[in-house]
């Protein structure tokens, strides 16, 4: 099954790749620098839904204490920081020809930047706890609480005047761009969901038998 | 503009390379800790 979901990602990956420099076209405004939109977007789509795994694992554990919640929490949370890690970089490899500057302390980048401290903080909490059940319960509660910084960071760009464009994916009005920039997106968010679903479900089979070594 | 095809290939390297690195850490992983079972039968573990 992992492995049938591996093969499907890079075949997944390679269509995104493909579309983002075949067949998306050169953007009038941008120029091609834009085409590292085909990875942020989807990096930041992806963070958001990995935390959001965590969020709703976090309160199964909590609620059941059953181990299997913990360790999809643990598993998401680690592709989470990944992805969070990767819509930080690029973001600010495409702010640098387009803004002319790597970093800015603007709304959204600053909220984005702290829900990547939020998660690495939540990542060394589960990995200095002498006691794996305190620690998993005590990280359930920084799942649930760093949630809460997902809205904010979505929701910056119109809370508060920003340099960041608003969103141009998740929103009630449709999507202010071509066709085609839309479907390459959209298939490049369906590659990264796949790369999230094989990461997680490797990690979880890896916690399953690191706690089956240590029994 | 001009097009900055440097930066687009930067991004999208090195977003290349943090996600080989990973998926090459998880394979690793799971490859030792499925082997373990096999050692300490072996008496090496």
């Amino acid at each position: 099954m992992t492995r049938a979901l591996g093969w499907a990602t890079i075949v997944g990956l390679a269509i995104g790749l493909v579309m983002g420099f075949g067949y998306a076209p050169r953007e009038v405004t941008q120029g091609n620098v834009q085409r590292i939109m085909y990875l942020h977007v989807p990096s930041v789509l992806t963070a958001y839904l990995a935390f959001g795994i965590v969020f709703v694992a976090s309160l199964a554990y909590l609620f059941t204490q059953r181990r299997k919640w913990d360790d999809l929490a643990a598993a998401s949370a680690e592709s989470g920081v990944l992805f969070t890690g990767l819509t930080l970089a690029s973001g600010s490899i495409w702010g640098k020809p387009t803004w002319g500057t790597w970093w800015t302390w603007d709304a959204r980048l600053t909220t984005t930047a702290i829900l990547f401290v939020i998660y690495l903080g939540y990542l060394l909490l589960r990995a200095m706890a002498d006691d794996p059940e305190r620690g998993a319960k005590y990280a359930a509660v920084v799942g649930i609480i760093g949630f809460l910084d997902i809205p904010i960071v979505h929701f910056s760009v119109v809370w508060w005047r920003t340099l960041h464009q608003p969103s141009t994916l998740l929103r009630p009005e449709p999507a202010p761009i071509s066709a085609p920039i839309l479907i390459t997106l959209l298939a490049n968010w369906a590659a990264f969901t796949l790369l999230y679903a094989y990461f997680v479900s490797k990690r979880v089979e890896i916690r399953r038998l690191e706690a089956e070594a240590s029994a | 503009m001009p097009d900055n095809w440097a930066y687009v290939f930067a991004a999208y390297l090195i977003a290349g390379v943090a996600v080989v690195w990973y998926w090459r850490h998880l394979a690793r992983r799971a490859r030792e800790l499925a082997e373990l079972p096999r050692r300490k039968k072996r008496g090496t573990g």
